[in-house]
This record gives structure tokens, C-alpha cells and sequence, in this order.
């Protein structure tokens, strides 16, 4: 099974004001990050409802990041502090019912954070990689390893 | 005098005082309890305002009422402390006007499982002789059992009625509206001692927390939903699962190419079918825990008997803790309808808010 090296597939969903932007500047920058970051791009990191991201884990993804807006900064407003509410009622769910939740990440970048983001991609694909593979994906199928 | 025959006899004075113009209350059935609505005194006759079974929540018939309209006639509406904190809950969400409606509560006895009521019938009378001695049934639903609130709450509803550890029914108020209206019957306010009545509750509540969480990640999950039969049952009674089209029954994401169910099954081994069972619950959880009443009828509404409070309670619980918030017991602005500027960092970034 490990002659492979384990890679995992990582789901961005990167608000249109800032961290897509980063993501532009890190590669017009010349800056390195993996590409096992699959960048989905939302107007705003609010109008990720969270029941997309755990999709995004049971259909197969190994984690999911929502990078949004600094506190102050959202394009709208106030958006990304209901997204910091929305992920931290996902992330209790996913810990009380006894899943990981590192497999969902927030990270506030800014529009002119290309290294930020190049680094928090960096670290955040060497992390879940040494994790292994998400078992969420296999909730409600009939393969995956029995745990405990 | 019974507690019900008490109840329609107030009905009746309110009646002929006209400070109501409509009653909303449970009336029996064949094999159950329905909410009945009647604008006429003769009719009080046909209502139990206590019933031993709670087939819908309450405060969802408001909403129905409401829905378009503040209600057009003054409505005394009977509800159970738990569809009284819905009823709450709802008029944060500006589900239900509060307006022209006075909400009578009441210390209750509990319920029996509808499903159990339909072959062993039993009588309020029976449960409220239990709790007269400050006792409960033990045929109630797991829900009463684990109550938090099984009394009326101060700001939540308008009039109170105490029954527990009291021969002789006992009349509060918990709004000012209460206390004017409760003046106007000319009805003095009384006092009850349920203090350790409620605490008892409270204590198996976090006995019930323990024992009966899920744990064990997917595998915990996957088995306590091993029989659920996605039928969207229990979405269909939560009162809070209010919203017109629900995401889950939304077609266009749910419907799938058949190349995708293939690929499905070669990543994952095998999937079961139909898919996204375990999505819906936990996207249930995601949209409603965070104002998760407490009332269990999604349990109760469950055809496999799954014993679904534990899930939506216990993971409810843990996420009111996150935000400090109790559904519908004070004026606190539900967590999906707010935020602060400077809180919940440790759900940032990778460690914990770090940067």
C-alpha cells in the first residue's frame, strides 16, 4: 500500500479579495507551493457554507482550508467573521464526533501576502501529509481501515 | 379539580372577559394528540390542554399561523416548556410575531413516545400524579427524561403554572404581559418550590452527556446511523429546521452523473448507497445545532427508532458551550446571526490563533 508516497489532495476555498490574490502574487513571485492545493475561488471566504467543505472531505479530499480576509478587512464588511463562526461550528462537530478537525483550516491572508501564502500552503500540505490519509472519506462507504 | 379541567375553565373566564379571542391547544385524537385551534368558548370543551403526547412542536403551528401575518386575533396559545423556548428561538429568527399571542407554559410532566401512546395509551392525569410528588414517570421519552428546563422560564412565554410539589395548581407570570393579564383574571400569583425537581433533571442531563455520546470518529458514526433510511423525517419535524428549501433537498446538488458513483466506488472500496446519509446529519448539525431546543422530536419522528437526541443534543450542547449560548431561554442573539470582532481564535490558522 506505501510504495506510493502518500499526496494529499487539499481544497482551497480562497476569497476573490485577498487570498486568491496572494495565490496570484505567490506565483507571479515566483514562490513554491504544492500542488496538491485544488484553489476553488468565492467572492467571499461567508458564502462557504461548511456542508461544502465536509463534501469536500467525504468525496475524497484529505483536507479543506477556507482563507479569507483579516479581521477588519472583509470586502463586505463583516464576512469573514461569520465565516470564523460558521467554521468554528464545524470544527466542534467534527471534534465531538470524534473526527479530526485539523482537516478544515481558516487562515487569514491578505491580497499582498504571496510569501504568507506560499508558506501556509507549504506547511499545511507537509502536515496533513505526514497525517496520512483522511478517513472522513470513507464515512458511509465500504472500504477503509477499521480503527480501534 | 383536574389540571386540565382547571385549564378550561381559565380558558373560559379569558373567554368571557375577552382578553383572548382564540385558544391553541392539544385536543385528542384516536390514537394521539393533535394542536387544535378553536375562537369559540363552547369549543374549549373539545381541547387537553395537557397532553401526554407531543406530536408536533407547538411553536411550529405558530410559525404556521404567523408565517405571513402577525396573528389577526388575541391567540392563547398552551405550550410545554420546550416549545415555549422554541417559540422563543423562532421570534429571534423572526419565524414567529410575538404579537397578539400570550403564551401559557406550564412544569411538565413529560412525554410519552407517540409511537408507544398509539398501543399503550395512557392518561396526563397519570403523569402529572407523578410530579405532584415531585417524581417523574419513567415511561416519559428520553428527551423528558434529560430535560434542562422542564419548567417555565422567566421572559420566555408570558404566564406560568406550577405543578410540581403542589396540591392546588399554582398561577406566575414571566412577562409583564403575563402579569397584566393574569391582573385582569384576577388571579393572584402563587409560588412552587421545583428547585430540586429541576436540579434532579439537570444532574441526569449530565449523567446522559457521558453515557450516551458518540464517539469513535467514522466508525461511531457510521453504526449509530447504520439503519437511517433517509427519509429526512427528522428534519421534517425539527422546529428549527425552518427554512423553505433545505439544502439537502436541493436537486441540482444532489443529483449525480453515474460516472461519479463509479468513481466513488473505485476510491473508496465500495460506497453505500443512496449516499450522502451521513452528510445530512452532520450538515443538519452544522446548520442547526447551534439553536438545537431540546424538544427530541427528532427522535421521536425516527421510523428505525435511531435515538437521533443523542446525536443532535449531546453535539447541540457542545456547540451552545462554544458560543455561551442557550437556545431560547434569554434574549442572546442566536450564533448564526452574529459575531464579535474580537473572539473564537483558537479556531484560527493551523495551532490555534497564532500570528
Amino acid at each position: 500500500m506505501s510504495e506510493k508516497k502518500f499526496e494529499p489532495v487539499i481544497v482551497g476555498f480562497f476569497c476573490n479579495w485577498c487570498t486568491s490574490a496572494a495565490a496570484d502574487l505567490a506565483g507571479t513571485s515566483r514562490l513554491h507551493y504544492p500542488p496538491n492545493i485544488r484553489p476553488i475561488r468565492v467572492m467571499c471566504s461567508s458564502t462557504v457554507d461548511p456542508v461544502y467543505m465536509i463534501r469536500a472531505l467525504q468525496e475524497g479530499a484529505d483536507a479543506t482550508i477556507l482563507g479569507g480576509c483579516h479581521p477588519g478587512d472583509c470586502h463586505y464588511i463583516t464576512g469573514n467573521y461569520k465565516a470564523r463562526r460558521r467554521i468554528a461550528i464545524v470544527k466542534t462537530v467534527l471534534r465531538s464526533l470524534g473526527f479530526d478537525e485539523d482537516r478544515v483550516l481558516l487562515e487569514w491572508i491578505s491580497g499582498s501576502e504571496g510569501p504568507k501564502f506560499a508558506r501556509v500552503m507549504n506547511e499545511y500540505t507537509e502536515y496533513i501529509r505526514n497525517k496520512g490519509p483522511s478517513d472522513f472519506k470513507y464515512l458511509d462507504s465500504l472500504g477503509g481501515e477499521e480503527i480501534e | 379539580m383536574s389540571e386540565n379541567d382547571m385549564l378550561k375553565k381559565f380558558m373560559k373566564d379569558a373567554f368571557e372577559k375577552g382578553l383572548i379571542e382564540a385558544v391553541m391547544a392539544p385536543a385528542a385524537t384516536k390514537d394521539s394528540y393533535t394542536y387544535a385551534l378553536i375562537t369559540k368558548k363552547e369549543d374549549v370543551d373539545k381541547l387537553t390542554p395537557i397532553a401526554p403526547v407531543m406530536q408536533w412542536n407547538g411553536a411550529d403551528m405558530l410559525r404556521r399561523i404567523t408565517r405571513l401575518k402577525k396573528s389577526e386575533r388575541k391567540l392563547l396559545a398552551i405550550l410545554r416548556p420546550c416549545e415555549s423556548r422554541t417559540y422563543k428561538e423562532l421570534v429571534k429568527f423572526n419565524q414567529i410575531n410575538p404579537e397578539n399571542i400570550i403564551v401559557l407554559s406550564y412544569d411538565c410532566p413529560g412525554t410519552i413516545h407517540a409511537r408507544t401512546f398509539k398501543y399503550e395509551p395512557t392518561t396526563a392525569e397519570e403523569l402529572l400524579g407523578e410530579i405532584k410528588k415531585g417524581g417523574k414517570s419513567n415511561k416519559i421519552r428520553e428527551a423528558c427524561k434529560v430535560c434542562e428546563y422542564p419548567t417555565p422560564i422567566p421572559n420566555v412565554g408570558d404566564i406560568g403554572l406550577g405543578l410540581v410539589n403542589t396540591d392546588e395548581p399554582v398561577f406566575f407570570a414571566l412577562s409583564e404581559k403575563g402579569r397584566k393579564f393574569l391582573a385582569d383574571m384576577g388571579i393572584q400569583e402563587g409560588t412552587r418550590d421545583a428547585d430540586a425537581w429541576v436540579e434532579e433533571h439537570r444532574k441526569r442531563r449530565e449523567e446522559w452527556y457521558e453515557k450516551e455520546r458518540i464517539r469513535g470518529g467514522r466508525k461511531g458514526l457510521e453504526d449509530f446511523l447504520s439503519s437511517c433510511l433517509n427519509c429526512h423525517n427528522c428534519k421534517n419535524m425539527c422546529p428549527i429546521c425552518f427554512c423553505k428549501e433545505c439544502f439537502f433537498e436541493d436537486r441540482t446538488v444532489f443529483d449525480y452523473e453515474s460516472s461519479k458513483f463509479f468513481n466513488w466506488a473505485d476510491d473508496k472500496d465500495g460506497i453505500r448507497l443512496p449516499t450522502d446519509k451521513a452528510l445530512f446529519h452532520i450538515g443538519r448539525l452544522i446548520h442547526m445545532g447551534t439553536s438545537c431546543i431540546g424538544c427530541g422530536l427528532c427522535q421521536q419522528a425516527c421510523p428505525m427508532d435511531i435515538p437521533l437526541y443523542r446525536l443532535f443534543g449531546i453535539v447541540g450542547n457542545e456547540l451552545q458551550k462554544v458560543f455561551n449560548y442557550k437556545p431560547g431561554v434569554n434574549d442572546d442573539i442566536p450564533p448564526v446571526m452574529d459575531f464579535r470582532e474580537d473572539e473564537l481564535h483558537e479556531f484560527e490558522g493551523l495551532f490555534g490563533g497564532e500570528e
